[in-house]
Parts: structure tokens; sequence; C-alpha cells
């Protein structure tokens, strides 16, 4: 009795010594789906709570994400082009996680792609933006056998100096997109979005957080006065034939993953499936490869954060503000995903990030300075994943540090602070983000 | 009592602390030999075996275009043969540049677009080294070289190809012997040699492996991972759905070949050797053998078992998947490398990770 009465005390004790929210161990990453999983193959682990029947789905999606389509006719996975820009899920989202930021032909795929549009026009109800004539809403630069693609695109970077407060420097990278025609004529005029492929995993449960979730932490005209607003992007759901809240893509322009999966299908690798046929208006694969696509996405599971060393500078320098570390999924028609708690570093808002990081081109209810909160979890093993893989929506960033130092707009003040960071507190954070 | 209960009390709040200390321990793996070995007994003796197979591919394949014999045909159909080992038994350790840098789909794409290929070799346009670069990897690669070195229906002859095919093929080994040259290289050359990075695993600033136990990690996922799409990818999938349309490496009737290499792979992963360079060193077999000699034991003969499962299928595979008493050495295959996955998984992986 005397030794249950001292476990008491000392519990007491270590509540008490700790203070705050801190606890022993760093909060599940994604809930209950939550793998263990440090190497290559972190964001390529089923979630940890599937049953047998979900189990066996996810490996059908497996199989579908993984699949590399060709041209039709074909006895497997027929129906690439007529014009791509790569030819399987996983070719762009390598390992699942981040592209690195390559494109053009020579062997190594496009694993980026350039969004399009016309800066005026009439904006069709179900688009973002005004699609334009010659190449809809995205350059195709690979076409099949035959088929010239749209149009070549090469990147070049500029440099732009920089040091933080206590005199070190850095150069950040800005890329400058080039499109050219096959037949040797420059694209201009039109609207350009540089965009890198983002990782996959955990999509189910952000795909399970309430609209309502959400809508609560907009703070579109900044009532409590911290320079952050943040909103939801409200989009075209195909399915429910109205708006609803956007939670995917860079700019959060698609409401769900299996619209999500149809439009990447279609635009990325010509596929066509029912309700999203390819340019030709061919339908390549059924509902059924869609759905595992989107189901396989749904039921990865988020590798745990493995310290949580710096999450004190973390929060100094105000990243938390939108890199948000709790959310909660509700309801989900998948038990797997229902009522968990899981730490994306998301708020899946827009916001103002300024204009070094501004594309001009909007979509849906997002402004040319507006991105969605990228999640952060996971973020310290894209290197492990994909070596040379980068950040940022069109892959600008080649380390974390200058993925922070872009931020501007509402993301200001925080670079500020760990701009104006001491070496090690700088470091502190990077740890933070390394970690997770 | 008091003192033990004391302690235990103190170690819980060292751990209530560790954000301030720290340091989360996940696993007691840390053995800088068997990383290092992986690296200078398995991961770059294969690659560097793949170019050196890979380059004489090239080789015989230019002395039967040269001189087009049955012998000849046959040396290059058996260059063909070796070069693909060494590269199905690399499968299990696919992580670093073979997928980042495009060397996995310019090497190994599957499954091939005929369709292209077959309007790529019936078009007028001139086949020269510079238009041969511009075409897709899906229609270049082993299985292009495979598809015309072997023939569709696996019966080539020597005077089988017409001068645009026998070119194409020309272009598509010395393009294999060139990517096979490049994954080689970025192992062991140029400004971060891969080598190095894994290596270094557990030492100040490395990100990709900043422990050990990560890179140890690597090693046994990347096995269960090739067990896995072994037994219920490349063998289940035409197998379960009697389709001959999803057999890898058809033309050559060397899938069963195949199959092993990639078990061999595995266990070369496992054992810390390469047999085909004779290479051996310290692995996580005898890491395992220090705490569970017995698990060890089992490990060894159930990869040897399922090797033995997948050799008795008998050849060539595309036809077993129709006949009843292939199906039944299949079923026994698939089962046997399931044996072995699941003890990698549920006994080798949990004591890497310092889980039992």
């Amino acid at each position: 009795m005397n030794s249950a009465k001292t476990v008491g005390v000392f519990i007491v004790a270590t509540l008490v010594g700790c203070g705050g929210d801190q606890s022993a161990e760093p909060p599940l990453a994604g809930g209950l789906t939550t793998v263990d999983e440090a190497s290559s193959h972190a964001f390529m682990q089923p979630a940890s709570n599937l049953d047998d029947a979900a189990m066996d789905l996810h490996l059908a999606g497996d199989v579908a994400f993984e699949a590399k389509f060709v041209t039709a006719p074909a006895p497997v996975n027929a129906g690439l082009g007529p014009l791509f820009n790569n030819n399987s899920c996983n070719a762009c989202h390598l390992r699942n996680g981040r592209g690195v930021p390559a494109v053009g032909g020579q062997g190594l795929r496009s694993h980026m792609l350039v969004r399009v549009s016309e800066a005026d026009g009439e904006q069709p109800r179900e688009a973002g933006n005004v699609p334009t004539a010659e190449f809809g809403d995205q350059i195709q630069d690979h076409g099949v056998f035959g088929v010239e693609p749209e149009a070549i695109v090469e990147i070049t970077w500029t440099e732009i100096p920089g040091q933080f407060a206590d005199g070190e420097p850095y150069s950040l990278r800005k890329p400058v997109v080039k499109l050219t025609r096959p037949d040797g004529s420059l694209v201009e005029g039109i609207l350009t979005s540089l965009r890198q492929a983002p990782p996959v995993f955990g999509l189910g449960l952000l795909e399970a957080v309430p609209a309502q979730t959400l809508i609560e932490l907009e703070d579109p005209d900044d009532k409590n006065d911290d320079g952050i607003s943040g909103r939801v992007n409200h989009v075209w759901s195909n399915q429910l034939q109205d708006f609803v809240v956007g939670r995917f893509g860079w700019k959060s322009n698609q409401p769900d993953l299996y619209q999500q999966s149809a439009s990447a299908y279609r635009g990325d690798m010509g596929v066509g499936s029912p309700g999203y046929p390819d340019a030709e208006g061919n339908i390549e694969i059924e509902t059924e490869i869609v759905e595992a696509a989107a189901f396989y996405a749904r039921s990865l599971g988020v590798p745990k954060q493995r310290d949580f060393a710096g999450r004190e500078q973390f929060r100094a320098a105000g990243c938390d503000a939108c890199h948000v570390e709790k959310l909660s999924t509700g309801f989900s028609e998948f038990e797997f995903l229902a009522d968990q708690e899981f730490a994306p570093f998301s708020d899946l808002l827009l916001h103002d990030m300024g204009e070094g990081l501004a594309d001009g081109r909007g979509d849906f209810l997002a402004s040319g300075t507006e991105w969605r909160t990228a999640p952060l979890w996971g973020i310290g093993l894209t290197q492990t994943v994909a070596p040379g893989a980068t950040y940022l929506h069109d892959g600008r960033a080649r380390t974390l540090a200058e993925a922070i130092l872009w931020h501007g707009g509402e993301g200001e003040k925080s670079k500020e602070r760990f701009r104006n960071m001491s070496k090690p507190d700088r470091d502190a954070l990077l740890d933070f983000l390394q970690n997770l | 009592m008091k003192t033990p209960w004391l302690i235990l009390s103190l170690g819980l709040f060292a751990v209530g602390c560790s954000d301030d200390s720290g340091t989360v321990a996940t696993s007691d793996f840390d053995d800088t030999v068997v990383i290092q070995n992986y690296v200078d007994s398995v991961m770059v003796p294969k690659y560097s075996l793949l170019a050196t197979r890979a380059q004489a591919l090239e080789a015989a394949v230019e002395t039967f275009a040269a001189d087009r014999t049955q012998a000849n045909l046959e040396a290059a159909q058996q260059a063909w043969r070796d070069a693909r080992q060494p590269w199905e038994q690399s499968e299990t350790s696919l992580f670093g540049p073979v997928d980042v840098n495009g060397y996995d789909p310019a090497i190994d794409s599957w499954p091939l677009n005929l369709t292209d290929l077959n309007a790529v070799l019936a078009s007028d346009v001139e086949l020269t080294q510079a238009y041969f670069d511009g075409l897709d990897a899906s229609i270049k690669g082993f299985h292009a070289v495979e598809l015309k070195l072997f023939g569709a229906d696996g019966m080539q002859t020597p005077d089988g190809l017409n001068p645009r095919e026998l070119q194409y093929l020309r272009f598509a080994a010395a393009d294999v012997a060139k990517t096979a040259n490049l994954l080689a290289d970025s192992w062991t050359a140029g400004q971060t040699p891969y080598a190095e990075v894994f290596r270094t695993a557990g030492e100040a600033n490395n990100t990709s492996y900043p422990s050990r136990s990560a890179a140890a990690q690597e090693i046994v996922t990347g096995m269960i991972t090739i067990l896995d799409e072994v037994a219920n990818g490349k063998i289940s999938d035409p197998y379960n759905q009697r389709d001959q349309g999803l057999v890898e490496s058809p033309y050559s009737f060397n899938s069963i070949r195949d199959f092993s290499d990639n078990i061999r792979g595995a266990k070369s992963a496992y054992m810390g050797d390469f047999d085909l360079a004779s290479k051996n060193g310290r692995g996580l077999d005898e890491w395992i053998a220090e705490r569970d000699p017995q698990l060890n034991d089992r490990v060894i003969q159930e990869f040897d078992a399922a090797i033995e499962a997948i050799e008795a299928i008998p050849a060539p595979f595309r036809d077993a998947i129709l006949d009843d008493a292939g199906r039944a050495k299949i079923q026994s295959a698939i089962d046997a490398i399931l044996v072995v996955k699941n003890t990698v998984e549920s006994d080798v992986q949990p004591t890497v990770r310092g889980d039992r």
C-alpha cells in the first residue's frame, strides 16, 4: 500500500514537473493510423488500424497507384494520353512523397507541371479560373507516339541573396518558367503556375475533418488581430453539383479525394474515367480504379513524429498559428478515420503568403497570393524518401530553412522571427521539423 | 520498497520531459559495421555488377548486329539474362537515387508501351541517336531489349529482325548500359555519392538517416516490400487472373529466375553478402544471431525454402499459371515466400526496432 501511494505522489510530481500540455511522447501524428517507419518506405505504409476488408481495398489501391499506363490498345493499363505529363501516379508522387523539380523528357519524365489560365474571360461554374483555349488548364508536355506535346517546359532559377539577423548569408531561388510550342514559338500572355506533386499520405484524415471545423478556424477579417486571417476555399463538387469546402491541392481547389484522383488521371496522364473523359472523350478506366487510387491515399498511414525538441521555437515564431498542431475528424464512413485526433500541422485554410510566393493565378476563392497551409507531418522524412526532393508549391526551396524564408504576407511576422533567431534557436526549430 | 519506486518514478519523470532533453529512444540498433557493410558488400557491388553486365550486354548485341549467327544471338540472350540478375537482386533496395533520378523507370519500365514501340518501328522517321534519346522511357529498357532479342513469342531467329529493329535494339541495349552506369555512379561518384549518405547514418547532419536504426529499418522494410511484391503481385496477379498478359519478362521465359533473384536479393540484404560478386561481411543475420540465434536460423532456412519453391515451378511461368500441376507448384512458392515475409515482419523488424 505504501508503495502505491509513493507511485501516486511521483506521478503527480511528473505532471507538475513537465507543466502545461507537455506529454511524454509526441502526439500521434496520424491518430490511430500512425506508423512507425523512418525509412524511404515511410510514406508507403498502410494505416495501422485497417481491418482485413480495408487492407484488401488498400492493396488493390496500391496496384492502381503504381500502374504504368501505356498507349491504347494494350492488354493492360491502356489509355495513356494522347497528351500527358507522366504515366503513373507514383512517377510524380515519388514513393508517395514529393517529386524532384525536374521537367522534360530524356529518360527522366516531368515530376512537375504547369497550370495555366487566362487573366480574363468567362469562367465556367465548375472551374476555378478561365481555362485557355489552346491548352485548357494545364500544359501537357508529353504526347504518345505521333502526338506533339502542347509545349516544352523549361525552368531556370534566379538566385536571390539574403541574410539572417546574425549576418549569416543565405540564397533563395525562384523559378522562371519558359513555355515553347513544338513549332518553336514562345507561349505568352497567359497566367502560369508551376506545381510540384505533394505527398499523398494522411489524406483520409484531412478529408474527414468536418467542414464546420474549417469554417470555425476561419478569420477572414482578422478579428483576433494576430495578422493572420485564413479562409476556406469554396470549390465545385462534381458529385454534389454544388460548391463545397476545398481541401486538397496547393490552393485547396479540390473538394475530395475522388475528384482529385479522377482529375489527376485525366489531366496528368490523359486517362479518362466516367465523368472525367480525356481530351478525345475516351473513358479508359472504370470508376472502381479511381476509387481504388483514392482509397489508397485515404488509407496510408502517417509516419510518427519522432521527437519534439524545438517545439518551443516553433511556437515562439508563431508557426503554429497556421500550421495548427491538432485537428480532429468526426464521423467517417471509413471506420479507421472516424473520431481521430491527429497532428497535420495545417489548418487547411488559404492564407496570403505575400508577393514573393504569389503565382498571380486565382483558383475559385483563392487569390493569386493565397496558398493553402501545407501539412508538415512527415516533412522531416522528405530527403529519406526522395533525396533531392524540394519544398513549396513549385519546388523552389531546397531546404526547410529556405521554405521558411519564403514566407511573406500573413507568414511575414513568423519568417522575421525565424530570421532574427540565434543560430541555436533556428537549428532547434529546424530540428523540430526534421523530426516530424 | 521505497527506493526502487523512487528510481522508477524518476525514470518516468525523465521520459516525461524528453521535449527538453531532446531524445526519444526508439531502437537499440546501433551497429555501424552492419550499415557500412551493406554499402560495401551489397549496394555498391550490386550496382557495379549491373553496370559491368549491362556493358557486356551492349557488347554482345553489337557482336550479334555485326554477325547475325545463332551463336551470337544466343550469346546476346545470355548476356541479357546475366545483366538482369544483379538488377533483380537490387530490387530489395529501391531507395536513394534509383527512383528519384528515374533510373528504375528508364531501365525496367513494365508494361512496355507496345503500341508506341511498334509505331516507332513502323514509321519512316530516321532512327538517329538523338531521335532515340527523345523517345519515352516506356519503350526502352530491359524489356524492350528482351522483346527484340527473344521475340514476342520467345522464338527469335538470327534473321528475325529487320534493319530498323536491329538498330533500335542496339540503341536500347546501349541505353540500358548507360543507365546502369549512371545508377552505379550515383552511389560512388559526384558531389554527394549516395554510399556516403547511407554509410554515415546516425552521424550529425545526416538528415536522411538520422539514426543507424533508421538505416536498418531501410534494409528490413525493403526486404518485406520485395517479398510482398513477388508473392502478392508479380506471381499472384497473373496466377489469380490466369492472365499471361500480366507476366513480367515473358519473352525470355525468364520470369521464374526474376522471382528467385528478387528473393535472393532480399536474402543478400539480410546476410550483408552478395554472392554474385563474392562479397560478404557482417549483416543483419549476425546481429540477429547475437540476440536470437534460433530466429536467425529460421530466417535463413525460410529464405532457402522460398527460393527452392520458386525454382520448382515448371518453366515457362506463363504456361505454368494455366495448368494444374504448375498451379500447385506456384501456390507452394507463394506460401513459402509469405512464410519468410511473415517472419521478417513479425520477428526481425520488431527486433531491429527495439520493440521486442
